[in-house]
């Protein structure tokens, strides 16, 4: 008797909150006060976040020259891949009229050059690249292997690829000798990209390090040679290779060549004045109808950015605050009629 | 003597579903015996009064008969089920057509520029023509939009099934403490359908009923006995009733019987000769068989149950039926044994709808004892009875109002001259050997005749608990409930008012009886044209105009009054064959409330698909027996009454429970849930791999169709699994939009899912309109950001990482504020979920991108310090805001105003006054008992004919029985009790089963 008691308030479901689906709960209410101060807040920051934006973006400094065309005849040249050997200058001068203040950084900007396609981003590898084993080329078709079957070092379609034009700064104080402008290379990467994921293989001598490779095919020189004078940005561990390695999502973009070092006439910025850019033209686009150019840009404190998060912000500030007042009106309305018609 | 048997041979029709006829030969020892119906014991019968017999299995499983009607069991699947495979039909087609742009867009730049870039990315050797590259590029894009195909979506559809049925499982409120079995869901697969239901088909006995009849008020004389009355005489209200009468004078009575008026016994006791007459009566006519097991236990095993309750009411008011003979009946009145000498049984039948025995008492008095049919009995009355008459129908109009089944009882006093010179007649007519029926009963007729009226008496077919409010409840729910009985008309309908099926304000009761084709079409046409012609046919201008351009259906559903309808199995027979099911189903459609009486099990099943078939509309059935297995497994849903006969209906139904009235929470509740809950799981479900599959597709453009991914393949993985996973999941289990509470109090939250609202193709278009829009914002937004913005530090902003990460964060915590959104019950587990998938986000973005994973694997963490570098940018961070407000504020807009303009019952929390109000109107009408006119008769009996005969022939007594020496201790009560049950329920031909009690 006992035994079946017990088995059947085992039957008996438990009396929990669970089970019962009884679970203190907070029900989610849309009230007309929580939405509609919602939605004038969420204006008012929009808006706010929008006009701020605007106005740094507009106090932001930047000149962009296309030298594809102005260099037209290095451009034809490039077009024949034969005369890889022959080098090929242009300078381009140009006057700038208002003094770009503070921090001024050099970018190069390439249009209509695919770094987002599928091969293209997988055709590396980091184990090369971090040092650990130079000879792993497995995801770097079709640039893995040399013709004689040497590891190319770096591997891959992305480091093939590499923007190889110098570009060169000069001010015309007072339009005699131009004064080079003091540019810096370094600090232009991510920190984790210099120290974390770029390395260069570890022996006393770089040369013998990469030694049993090849360089790219598109290169002029070696992988070790990219900067002679500064150990530190040599090889792998190269600013200029580091920026190009991290692949742009778009096909127009502009990645960091140089910063401005802030010395001698230039602690201020870059001065009002004439200038030139002299490029040594190695980078061929036009073969895929492509463009380059080179920007000079200041700063702000969210970046260089530009007017379209600013006027992004504006717009759907505006809209939600519109969107508030429609919604209050219908609201309102519907209110007095409603209690109209539950007087009825 | 078996093994004598082996050497005989039956030769028999093969196994069928007639439970009414049976043809075969036995061949043993060179001689051929024929068998029938007749020799047949159906699966489920009872052998009766009988120690032993032999036997031969002919049918067995599968084979017989009973199992022979119950129907093939179907897979059964939700229509959610079913548009679901629709849906992903199409997204798939829509998958196809995505690979289709992307991949001749493909070709189109492999052509243009691919061509010329191929000094920076030479083709594959394979790949020789664009033409031939757009082709790859259409299956890697296949492969990298599956998933907007969800394949999880069928695992988190059933892991929120699983959910919602132990819900159902562990509801105390649907745990019968009587029973001590609680709800169950046997199926995981049907809980939404459950919020869907438009049709409930109900089985009578044992669903609705308890299969107790309760002697429950009787007149007398004019005098009405058995109100609850209070101490100062006035009716009491429900709830405080007074003590039951105390029946201890009586050493026989039955403790178990309970009455409640003590005015019945005082008149007993006092000797009103009207009142003893009237219990004599009770303990005479009848054809109930008595055993006492010991001095003073006595047992009746009673036919019917009506008649066991008046045997017994008649025994505790001191007639104490105590023995038969053919010959004699023995009756205990007031103490003192009488016996009397039995001449005489009428029998029952449906025609005559009444019963009398003639008796010799002691004093050598002959006297007829009848009850019957108020329609039948008051005819037939002696005329100086008129006022007598009045009052008596007064009470019969009272006692039928309260869905009680009336009997009137009368008397007449024979002279021993008329009563030799009538049983002369009754022999010649019994002896005819054709027609004998028809001139027995004419013989009947006669002496039935010039009756002395005694009285009145209520039996109560004790209702289970609660079903009049839920079956009102489910009305209000718009949900039309048809019972489908094996029981006789008058017992069904019966059943119908006392379940407030039926009632009084209805405009009429069409009554289907016709045993012809000609004769059925002719009633189905005329309730239609009553229907269409009534004044109240037309509603309200707005409303019909508008239907009476539709089909002749909804002009019939748009019928204003209330109307029912009753039809007996035999006329339904015809009524489902082909060219007329139509016409049934439009006329069974328009009427609120539907019976069907003396059906097979297999017509049952018939009713049900007829209206699967053509309503399109959720069917329920419900049911208790073998005989309900064939409709539960037919119907949408099946539903069986645990804890009562058998664990047939059990077996094969989809959710069991032990009461009725727990219909409504599995249906107002659970389904209504289950169903919101399931709609708003898919349309998010839908939405968020929309979203999220859609921005490759923007993409697409930007990256020479090169079916490259916008995302971090690890993210890709991991979204559907991890990231977003189970916040959906713990809406899709605990959702609640109202309180249960407030679901049963508002019936009218029901009719979304019946009307299929809140998940169907368009509220899917929307739910992928939505996810298209959000990915549109998703990819474009970062885009234009990032296409000129540099980073803090001067450096490239717009590296494909960066980009990953940032359209990454902003789909997870759109998707999650969504999902906010759309939880509108949030509980603690919500919480954590939607806050736990946030944090796990960040939590694994930070470590796929940590050096330590690098340095281990550095071709498979190609993300390294990205999550650092890119989410420390004020930049992203407002592009993510940005992203998340513009995808989410015009959703909130939209909601706010849909609840401004056109607000859902269930989202109407300002109408709730309004609400309450119609409230109030409809529970008055709840409460209306009574009626007002008298144009019903209460009679219901569910006895058959044949027994008088049997215990005039003495076939069914034992022989102890016969000596009125000791009772064997064997047999039992419960068996007798199973026996009525099944007696009652039975649907076999009226005369069919008398000896071979069958539950068909």
């Amino acid at each position: 008797m006992k035994r079946t008691s017990k088995d059947s308030r085992c039957k008996l479901p438990d009396n929990t909150a669970l089970k019962q689906q009884q679970l203190p709960a907070y029900q989610l209410q849309l009230s007309a006060t929580g939405v509609l101060s919602g939605f004038f807040a969420t204006g008012v920051f929009c808006l706010g976040v929008g006009i701020i934006l605007i106005l740094s973006a507009k106090s932001i400094k930047e000149i962009e020259i296309k030298y594809t065309e102005i260099c037209g005849n290095c451009a034809k040249l490039r077009e024949d891949a034969t005369n890889f050997d022959k080098e090929c200058t242009c300078s381009i001068p140009f006057y700038l009229s208002e003094t770009m203040q503070g921090n001024v950084y050099m970018y190069y900007k390439l249009y209509g050059f695919y770094q987002n396609l599928y091969h293209y981003i997988l055709s590396r590898s980091n184990s090369q690249l971090v040092g650990t084993d130079l000879k792993d080329v497995g995801n770097c078709a079709p640039f893995s292997k040399s013709h004689d079957g040497t590891p190319i070092a770096p591997c891959g379609a992305i480091a093939n690829s590499i923007f190889n034009d110098t570009i060169i700064l000069s001010y015309n104080l007072n339009s005699s000798i131009p004064i080079k402008v003091p540019m810096l290379r370094s600090g232009i990467t991510w920190w984790t990209d210099k120290y974390v994921k770029f390395q260069n293989p570890s022996s006393i001598n770089l040369s013998s390090a990469f030694a049993g490779t090849t360089k790219p095919p598109s290169w002029a020189k070696p992988v070790y040679e990219l900067d002679e004078e500064d150990p530190g940005n040599n090889g792998f561990l190269n600013d200029d290779f580091i920026v190009w390695m991290r692949t742009a999502a778009f096909p127009t973009f502009k990645k960091l060549y140089r910063r401005l070092n802030r010395i001698q006439y230039f602690t201020e910025g870059l001065p009002a004045g004439n200038y030139s850019f002299n490029i040594t033209y190695n980078f061929p686009v036009t073969r895929f109808r492509g463009e380059k150019s080179v920007v000079l840009s200041t700063l702000t404190w969210s970046g260089g950015s530009s007017l379209f998060l600013g006027l992004a912000y504006t717009v759907t500030g505006a809209v939600t605050w519109l969107a508030s007042f429609s919604m209050m009106a219908v609201h309102l309305l519907l209110k007095d009629r409603k209690m109209l018609f539950i007087q009825q | 003597m078996l093994s004598v048997f082996c050497s005989g041979e039956v030769v028999c029709e093969p196994p069928n579903n007639k439970l009414d006829r049976f043809s075969g030969t036995l061949y043993w020892k060179e001689s051929k015996f024929p068998l029938s119906n007749q020799n047949m014991l159906l699966r489920g019968c009872v052998l009766r009064n009988t120690e032993w017999c032999f036997g031969l299995v002919v049918f067995a499983g599968p084979d017989t008969k009973l199992m022979q009607n119950s129907g093939r069991t179907k897979f059964k699947r939700t229509s959610i089920d079913r548009l679901m495979n629709t849906l992903v039909l199409w997204i798939f087609g829509f998958l196809v057509c995505m690979g289709v742009i992307l991949a001749i867009g493909n070709a189109i730049w492999e052509h243009e520029v691919g061509m010329r870039f191929q000094a920076y990315l030479p083709w594959d050797e394979a790949v020789d023509s664009a033409f031939f590259s757009g082709f790859l590029s259409f299956w890697s894009y296949i492969i990298i939009l599956n998933t907007v195909v969800p394949i999880s979506l069928y695992v988190s559809v059933e892991v929120i099934r699983l959910g919602h049925s132990y819900f159902i499982n562990w509801d105390k409120k649907m745990f019968c403490m009587k029973k001590r079995t609680p709800a169950e869901a046997r199926t995981t697969t049907l809980n939404e359908e459950l919020g869907q239901v438009e049709y409930v088909f109900s089985d009578k006995t044992g669903t609705l009923t308890q299969n107790i009849m309760v002697f429950n008020k009787c007149s007398i004389s004019g005098r009405s006995y058995g109100d609850v009355l209070d101490v100062l005489g006035h009716k009491a209200e429900l709830g405080q009733k007074p003590e039951p009468v105390d029946f201890s004078f009586n050493p026989l009575a039955d403790n178990k019987f309970l009455f409640w008026d003590p005015t019945l016994l005082e008149a007993v006791k006092m000797g009103d000769p009207h009142t003893h007459e009237f219990f004599r009566l009770l303990s005479l006519c009848h054809t109930v068989m008595s055993e006492e097991k010991n001095e003073g236990e006595l047992y009746y095993k009673a036919q019917s149950p009506d008649e066991g309750a008046l045997v017994t009411a008649a025994r505790n008011f001191g007639f104490v039926f105590r023995s038969r003979t053919p010959k004699t009946i023995t009756v205990h009145e007031m103490g003192t044994a009488v016996t009397y000498q039995l001449l005489a049984i009428l029998d029952f039948n449906n025609i005559r709808k009444r019963m009398s025995v003639i008796v010799r008492n002691p004093e050598g008095r002959i006297r007829l004892y009848c009850k019957g049919a108020d329609t039948i009995l008051l005819d037939r009355l002696h005329p100086c009875t008129q006022e007598l008459l009045s009052t008596t129908t007064d009470h019969l109009n009272e006692y039928a109002g309260e869905g009680l089944r009336t009997l009137v009882l009368a008397y007449k006093d024979l002279d021993e001259e008329y009563y030799g010179e009538w049983a002369q007649r009754r022999l010649r007519a019994s002896l005819a050997r054709d027609s004998r029926e028809d001139r027995l009963a004419s013989v009947y007729e006669e002496v039935e005749s010039n009756m002395v009226l005694l009285g009145a008496t209520a039996i109560e077919d004790k209702l289970q608990q609660g079903v009049p409010e839920t079956i009102a409840l489910l009305t209000l729910a718009n949900i039309k409930i048809w019972v489908l009985t094996g029981d006789k008309q008058e017992t069904a309908v019966n059943i119908g008012y006392s379940c407030k099926m039926l009632t009084d304000d209805m405009t009429e009761v069409f009554v289907v009886t016709g045993h012809t084709v000609l004769e059925v079409r002719e009633e189905l046409r005329k309730a239609r044209e009553k229907m269409l012609d009534s004044p109240h046919a037309v509603g309200n201008g707005f409303t019909c105009s508008e239907k009476r351009s539709a089909k002749l259906t909804s002009v019939l559903e748009a019928v204003a009054g209330e109307y029912a309808l009753v039809i007996n199995g035999h006329s339904l027979a015809h009524a489902l064959e082909a060219d007329m099911e139509l016409e049934f189903l439009e006329t069974a459609c328009a009427c609120k409330a539907v019976i069907c009486c003396r059906v097979t099990p297999l017509q049952k099943a018939q009713v049900v698909e007829l209206v699967k078939k053509h309503k399109k509309a959720v069917t329920l059935a419900i049911g208790d027996g073998a005989n309900d297995v064939s409709m539960i497994k037919t119907a949408h849903i099946g539903v069986g009454i645990s804890g009562q006969e058998g664990i047939q209906a059990v077996l094969a139904s989809d959710y069991s429970f032990s009461q009725f009235k727990f219909l409504q929470r599995l249906l107002l509740v659970h389904g209504r849930w289950s169903y919101l809950r399931m709609c708003k799981f898919l349309c998010y479900f839908f939405y968020k791999n929309f979203a999220f599959t859609m921005v490759h597709f923007w993409f697409g453009f930007f990256c020479g169709f090169s079916a490259q991914t916008v995302y971090d393949q690890y993210f890709i993985t991991l979204y559907n699994i991890v990231y977003t996973s189970l916040p959906v999941l713990a809406m899709g289990v605990f959702d609640q939009d109202v309180p249960e509470q407030r679901s049963m109090e508002y019936p009218k939250l029901y009719e979304p899912g019946q009307l299929n609202l809140l998940f169907n193709k368009r509220e899917f278009f929307i739910c992928i309109a939505q996810g298209i829009y959000t990915s549109v914002l998703m990819f474009f937004i970062p885009y234009g950001v990032f296409a000129e913005a540099t980073r803090d530090d001067g450096t490239q902003l717009a590296d494909y990482q960066s980009f990953a990460v940032t359209v990454a964060t902003s789909l997870v915590i759109v998707v999650s504020v969504q999902i906010g959104l759309d939880t509108g019950y949030w509980t603690a587990i919500n919480h954590f979920f939607i806050w736990g998938s946030l944090a796990i986000y960040f939590a694994i973005l930070f470590a796929m991108h940590s050096n330590g994973l690098f340095d281990m694997f550095p071709n498979q963490f190609r993300f390294v310090g990205n999550a650092q570098n890119t989410l420390a940018q004020p930049t992203v961070w407002l592009t993510i805001t940005l992203t998340t407000v513009v995808c989410i504020m015009p959703v909130v807009a939209f909601r706010f105003l849909k609840l401004s303009l056109k607000p859902d019952l269930s989202d109407t929390v300002r109408y709730t006054q309004l609400v309450r109000k119609k409230q109030k109107a409809q529970h008055r009408c709840l409460r209306r008992v009574g009626r007002t006119s008298s144009r019903r008769s209460g009679y219901a009996f569910s006895h058959q004919e044949g027994f008088g005969e049997l215990i005039m022939s003495g076939k069914n007594m034992r022989l102890s029985s016969l000596a009125l020496a000791s009772f064997t201790t064997r047999s039992s009560s419960s068996w007798i009790e199973s026996l009525r049950r099944k007696k009652s329920d039975s649907a076999g031909s009226p005369s069919g089963g008398a000896d071979k009690p069958l539950k068909g």
